[in-house]
């Protein structure tokens, strides 16, 4: 049950991804942009009213942890982007390659105040694959 | 545009994983669906700056709202519907499962999507996919042998 619920979040995002494609193709990028983030926080508000959950603000942290929904605004920006010219599985590919760079970087500097974790230069191995995958499902 | 596209699919990537960590960092002290509130908070604004220099606000008065189908406009409930859900799931099962069947999931229904709106029905697409998930794999399976 727990992995089928798991494949569905996957399945829920790749049709995300497809209904946010299609609203900026017809509204345009920055339009279909803040609609989509309307949405969502209409929603995210029904949830935590479900949940009968106050919203919590902690004026002791730092002001860059509240920044991660204006990175989530290019995250939409740029699918939609590429959406619009490479469909959904490609830029998935490429959105994973990205992703597990990004990952590799993080946890090497320790950056974000994560944990340093050394990378392993075997990764290079699982990265070529990926990269090849990416290959194959562009030209193919 | 097709290469700035697969550039800016990888930016994607880039994106994702900086604002998950950020969110869990901040989830860690305010939880995460407080956290997810102030996501769309900040989002929406920056949406709005965005609509505010760009050439769309001046057209629009002449968009056609309704020549929308109905269900393209709920992308964003989808999107929390994915953070109740991968809240739900996250302490019942690996994160080393989680992200391959997640992965799973996005690829196949993405091929699907794919097959519908493109087209076209690749053996490209579904043997590169199999290849990325070989390499997702591997590097997972580095990280768990790491954790235990």
């Amino acid at each position: 049950m727990n992995n089928l619920i798991s494949a569905f979040i996957g399945a829920l995002i790749s049709i995300m991804t497809m209904l946010n494609g299609t609203l900026a193709n017809k509204l345009g990028n920055y339009t279909a942009n803040t609609l989509i983030h309307t949405v969502g926080l209409f929603s995210i508000i029904i949830v935590l009213f479900m949940r009968k959950s106050k919203v919590k603000f902690d004026k002791s942290l730092p002001i860059y942890l509240y920044s991660a929904g204006v990175i989530g605004v290019f995250t939409v920006l740029f699918t939609n982007l590429s959406f619009a010219v490479l469909g959904v599985s490609i830029p998935l590919a490429l959105g994973l390659l990205g992703q597990s760079v990004t990952s590799i970087v993080i946890d090497h500097f320790g950056l974000l105040d994560m944990q340093p974790i050394k990378f392993e230069k075997r990764k290079f191995i699982g990265l070529t694959f990926i990269v090849i995958g990416i290959c194959v499902m562009i030209i193919f | 545009m097709f290469y700035i596209a697969i550039l800016v699919s990888v930016m994607t990537g880039v994106s994702i994983v900086l604002a998950r960590t950020i969110n869990a960092n901040l989830a860690k002290t305010i939880g995460l669906f407080s956290g997810t509130f102030f996501n769309f908070i900040t989002g929406l604004l920056t949406s709005l700056i965005f609509i505010f220099f760009s050439k769309e606000s001046l057209n629009m008065t002449n968009l056609d709202f309704s020549s929308v189908p109905i269900w393209a406009y709920l992308g964003g409930l989808v999107g929390v519907i994915v953070i109740v859900l991968s809240n739900h799931i996250t302490p019942k099962i690996s994160a080393f499962y989680l992200t391959l069947l997640i992965f799973i999931g996005q690829l196949f229904v993405g091929i699907i999507i794919d097959y519908f709106t493109l087209g076209e029905l690749s053996i490209g697409k579904i043997f590169g996919g199999i290849l990325v998930l070989f390499g997702l794999t591997y590097n997972l399976l580095l990280d768990k042998k790491k954790a235990v």
